[in-house]
């Protein structure tokens, strides 16, 4: 039913937004959008933040470039450890103020090269449920598992874990906590394996997947059974995910097409206590090949089964569960055209070529309530058939269930090659920042400075938010795995805790949730056992705690 | 009083004999007195920013009394066939076959079709009852069984911008201890707890952790933002522009564009009218400008000897019987200015300095301010004879005001905000339901924590009772 002329109005500039823009040249202006929504105002500010840091390296790393982001001495900000390539892997201890301008301190690891160079990427996750942050570390050769400390403080435990990193070019993981785990259960995508004849075509790695072997609690987890996933595809990003709301997660794989050869994107089965097994296309589970960079998770419609977003070089794809799928079958249609996120190409400038598009991250960056898109892309090195100068996407989710482009107005759009990137509110000011790790050049630490104001002033409040931070007791601290439900009226409003996805990069901590103009909510979970909680009744603009089994939730203030 | 004459003019309106109210006639935005509709042209905030001068205001409250007052017409964008009468916009299912209904409205044409009793901007009858529904997802309700709506009789207005800035200055201090708290148990390392109390009035306690964790279990009586939330029956509503907002959408239709428009919907008519941006936050500042300076009620001295004395002595006795526990003959407020739009509203109702025109008015430019007492310290004493806390108002003996299914906002089903009592003389029937005809009747009504001072008045001679209605009826509301 379309009974306004209004509606009309506000929709065509979703049309309009859906090619490429012309350049102007012209500082790009809302009101010529026709960008009805907030646009983030965000401020690139890393080498003032004291972020100089820098992804380098030959070959092997003109992909991963990834970082993590995990709270490493319990202030609860988001502290930074950033893969480097040749470059050292760099530990940043976030010392912003709350709401103030970012700012960062490198600290000393201690740890030496075998760890800290020849990093692709790293995620977090308490390995050992000792409530610190651990990291996974992703390498061009052996990886590593740092144990987390006080303060900051990181320690080699591979050993200690009975882990052995291996000596593959690595560029995926993904953890999950099996039901009934102690330990979580660790899967690591790997890309080419250089030393096979005929290297780099038709090479691919398999890859790898551990379970630990004990899963007594007062024991460190034993890592040192590895199953290999064959045939591996060249991974570029991996995610468990509970794709048909069974309760268990798959392990979904995206693979580039560059060097396999009869490859596919990839959904392993995991049944417990049996190694995983890919799906067949007998299972409805369709051949699909792109250059896949990364996955991001989100259920867009809060129907309980996610849709993704797949990067590749040309259009991003945008996967949904088809509604005709009979239960159990993993088949997904591709609805990135008609939800206007292909983002095929530079948005900005003339040049038609197709884009490389790598991390992919669903938030909501402007507090609207929608969940918008990022995309940090950027040519793989110089390849001549690919844009060069290729901006990151900042796709707004706008109120019809669609995107619409609006990097560039955001401020986004930077000739950098985007890699890995942490979306986090890093000043815990309620509006999501940015860290994007560029290949050759310097990351970008973008500040969320707030909605852009129409007439070119000072950014405004956004829209209402929360932040919520779940913990349970024993094994699985953090609830990965777990479904967030927050609702406010008739809109609900889903986010799932998981470490694995985007580009090599990762991040633990405060589920972020815009809520429009809703100034309270009422929150439920569903705990990684599939347990659902009672509902937790928060107001608006809060960072909140659950503990399981709380009555009441809890609102934590920064310092 | 420089508005007796205009709200005579509303209250006409509200009966019926008018289409238009007594515009200012200088004003040129407001229409011609022959035209079915009462906004030609939005409001520019711009204009009225800054500190405004006595005449600036009367400028702004004169377009917001018309609008008030006003029979707003589908010109100006009555009508909401697709949207319901949610706080957060929310789209119907399908057009409603009824435009005006009075379960979920639209249910008034005007705001002084209710607020009207004794002069627009007053309390309403039974018969001006709302409905109190959230409406998110089935908004065509057509019985009054209370598993749908809570039935709420009209508020007075009357002083209700004094009322605002307590709350606001209570807000400051409440969310101040919280701070004080945390800062404490960072500094100790360890758990601290302080007592929440502002203006006299004790709002439970507050629990933070070293690590800045707050332990909310202590609160008592206000929301667990420590937002003291003093408009409606139940104590949910932050601020006038709020309420306003609110009522427009929820009574007439009339849909703000700062909570309905395209920023937060995608479409400038998102309630499907045919009529876009119906109301233009310079309009909704008008309003509130009206209402903010709405002189508040103060207690009459009878002129009738008898009255005068049982009204002496029933003052004693409001106190005697601990009455006056929870209405409060008065909170002392710091400052007499009004910032619109507030400190405190959340997003979807217009914040600080969000559009680059906050207005600021000091509520001392009016004459009645100079009859505020002070007390040593200066403050401004209000009367409101309340607390802007919400109690327990209804136990297992005594129901009556606990006669709603629907909790409300987070807030419980029997717990409701004390009801300011100045003007109480005439905003009669009494109780959240309109339904108690006397006084005498809504005390004896009280149960949960207003049980003891309303057995205590059961137990009080014949005499003494009537001392205290006398008294109560000498709170008025200035005609």
């Amino acid at each position: 039913m379309n009974r306004s002329p209004f509606k009309i109005f506000l929709t065509l500039p979703v049309l309009l937004l859906a090619g490429p823009l012309a350049a102007s040249g012209d500082e790009p202006t809302l009101e010529a959008r026709h960008v009805a929504m907030d646009v983030p105002a965000m401020v690139e500010e890393a080498l003032r933040a004291g972020i100089d840091h820098s992804y380098v390296g030959p070959w092997e790393f003109f992909v991963g470039g990834g970082a993590a982001g995990l709270d490493c001495n319990g202030d609860r900000k988001t502290d930074l450890f950033i893969a480097g390539g040749k470059n050292p892997a760099g530990l940043y201890v976030n010392r912003s103020a709350t709401g103030g301008e970012l700012k960062f301190e490198k600290v000393d690891t201690g740890l030496d090269d075998t760890v800290m160079t020849n990093v692709t990427g790293a995620y977090p996750i308490d390995l050992d449920n000792d409530g610190h942050k651990d990291l996974v570390v992703l390498r061009v050769g052996r990886n590593a598992i740092l144990k987390g400390g006080p303060g900051c403080t990181f320690t080699n435990a591979s050993r200690q874990f009975a882990f052995d990193g291996g000596r593959e070019w690595t560029t995926a993981f993904a953890a999950t906590f099996e039901a009934g785990a102690t330990f979580p259960t660790l899967a690591f995508g790997n890309y080419v394996d250089r030393s096979a004849p005929g290297s780099p075509w038709g090479t691919c790695h398999d890859n790898d997947f551990f379970r630990s072997q004990t899963q007594e609690t007062d024991s460190a987890p034993d890592y040192s059974l590895r199953t290999a996933l064959s045939p591996g595809y060249c991974a570029l990003s991996m995610l468990f995910t509970d794709w048909d709301r069974s309760g268990k997660a798959d392990l979904r794989f995206t693979n580039d097409r560059q060097y396999y050869r009869g490859g596919e994107e990839q959904l392993w089965k995991m049944d417990p206590d049996r190694p995983p097994r890919l799906y067949r296309s007998s299972e409805g589970w369709r051949h699909v090949t792109i250059w896949g960079m990364g996955i991001a998770e989100a259920d867009l419609n809060a129907d309980g089964y996610p849709e993704y977003a797949l990067t590749s070089m040309g259009d991003t794809k945008l996967q949904t569960l088809d509604e005709d799928a009979e239960e159990g079958r993993p088949v997904y249609r591709d609805v990135a055209f008609e939800k206007g996120a292909t983002a095929q190409r530079p948005y900005v400038g003339e040049a038609i070529r197709p884009s490389t598009g790598w991390h992919a991250e669903f938030d909501d960056f402007n507090n609207d309530g929608n969940l918008d898109l990022f995309i940090a892309k950027g040519n793989v090195e110089q390849m001549p058939d690919f844009a060069s100068f290729d901006p990151d996407n900042l796709l707004l989710g706008t109120f019809d269930g669609k995107f619409v482009e609006a990097g560039d107005l955001a401020g986004v759009d930077k000739p950098t090659k985007g890699r890995g990137a942490v979306v986090a509110d890093f000043n815990n000011d309620g509006m999501l920042d940015l860290l994007v790790v560029n290949r050759g050049g310097p990351a970008s630490l973008f500040r969320n400075t707030g909605g852009r104001a129409p007439d070119g002033g000072a950014a405004r409040q956004m829209g209402n938010w929360l932040e919520i931070e779940l913990k349970q007791k024993g094994a699985n601290q953090d609830a990965i795995g777990a479904r967030v439900s927050v609702k406010s009226g008739n809109e609900t409003r889903v986010r799932t805790i998981a470490v694995g996805g985007g580009h090599a990069s990762g991040r633990l901590g405060f589920v972020h949730v815009g809520l429009g103009v809703a100034e309270r909510a009422q929150i439920r979970v569903q705990w990684p056992d599939g347990e659902w909680s009672a509902p937790y009744r928060v107001f608006a603009n809060q960072f909140v705690r659950i503990d399981r089994d709380a009555p009441q939730a809890r609102y934590w203030l920064p310092e | 009083m420089r508005l007796r004459t205009d709200l005579k003019a509303g209250l006409l309106l509200a009966l019926g004999f008018a289409t238009v109210t007594a515009a200012p006639a200088e004003d040129k935005k407001l229409p011609a007195p022959w035209e079915e509709r009462a906004i030609t042209a939005p409001l520019d905030r711009a204009d009225f920013s800054g500190m405004l001068t006595r005449e600036k205001l009367d400028e702004l409250t004169s377009i917001g009394e018309h609008l008030f007052g006003a029979h707003f017409t589908p010109l100006d964008g009555v009508g909401r066939p697709m949207a319901t009468q949610a706080i957060i916009p929310t789209k119907r299912r399908r057009e409603t076959r009824l435009s005006f209904q009075r379960m979920a409205g639209m249910d008034a044409a005007s705001c002084a079709s209710c607020h009207n009793m004794p002069v627009a901007g007053g309390a309403g009858d039974f018969v001006a009852n709302v409905f109190v529904s959230e409406g998110f997802s089935n908004a065509d309700f057509d019985s009054i069984d209370p598993q749908f709506s809570n039935e709420r009789n009209t508020n007075h207005l009357f002083g209700a911008g004094l009322i605002e800035l307590l709350a606001r200055e209570m807000t400051v201090d409440l969310q101040a201890i919280r701070e004080e708290a945390a800062r404490q148990a960072r500094a100790g390392g360890g758990t601290v707890t302080l007592p929440l109390e502002t203006k006299g009035v004790s709002f439970g306690s507050i629990t933070v952790e070293a690590d800045g964790m707050v332990d909310l279990s202590g609160l008592d009586g206000v929301d667990t933002d420590l937002v003291i939330r003093p408009f409606s029956q139940k104590g949910v509503m932050t601020s006038l522009r709020q309420f306003t907002v609110n009522a427009l959408n929820q009574h007439h239709g009339m849909q703000s564009t700062e909570r309905f428009g395209a920023r937060w919907t995608g479409e400038a008519d998102y309630d499907e009218d045919g009529k876009g941006d119906e109301i233009s936050p310079g309009d909704v500042s008008a309003m509130v400008a009206w209402q903010a300076t709405l002189e508040p009620p103060f207690a009459t001295i009878p002129d009738d000897e008898a009255w005068r004395t049982a009204s002496a002595n029933g003052d004693k006795i409001f106190d005697s019987i601990g009455c006056s526990s929870c209405h409060i003959r008065a909170l002392p407020l710091s400052s007499l200015e009004f910032a619109d739009p507030g400190p405190v509203d959340a997003a979807g109702t217009l914040r600080g300095d969000e559009d680059g025109a906050a207005a600021v008015y000091d509520l001392g430019l009016y004459e009645w301010a100079a009859r505020l007492e002070r007390n040593e310290a200066g403050q401004a004493m209000v009367p409101l004879f309340g607390d802007l806390k919400r109690h327990r108002i209804a136990d297992q003996k005594v129901a009556i005001l606990g006669n709603e299914l629907l909790a409300q906002r987070f807030v419980d089903r029997d717990v409701f905000m004390t009801g300011e009592l100045w003007g109480i003389a005439d905003t009669g029937p009494y109780g959240h339901r309109g339904d108690l005809t006397t006084l005498d009747d809504v005390i004896r009504a009280h149960g949960g924590e207003g049980s003891q001072s309303a057995r205590a008045y059961e137990a009080l001679a014949e005499t003494d009772r009537s001392a205290l209605i006398a008294f109560l009826k000498t709170l008025v509301i200035d005609r």
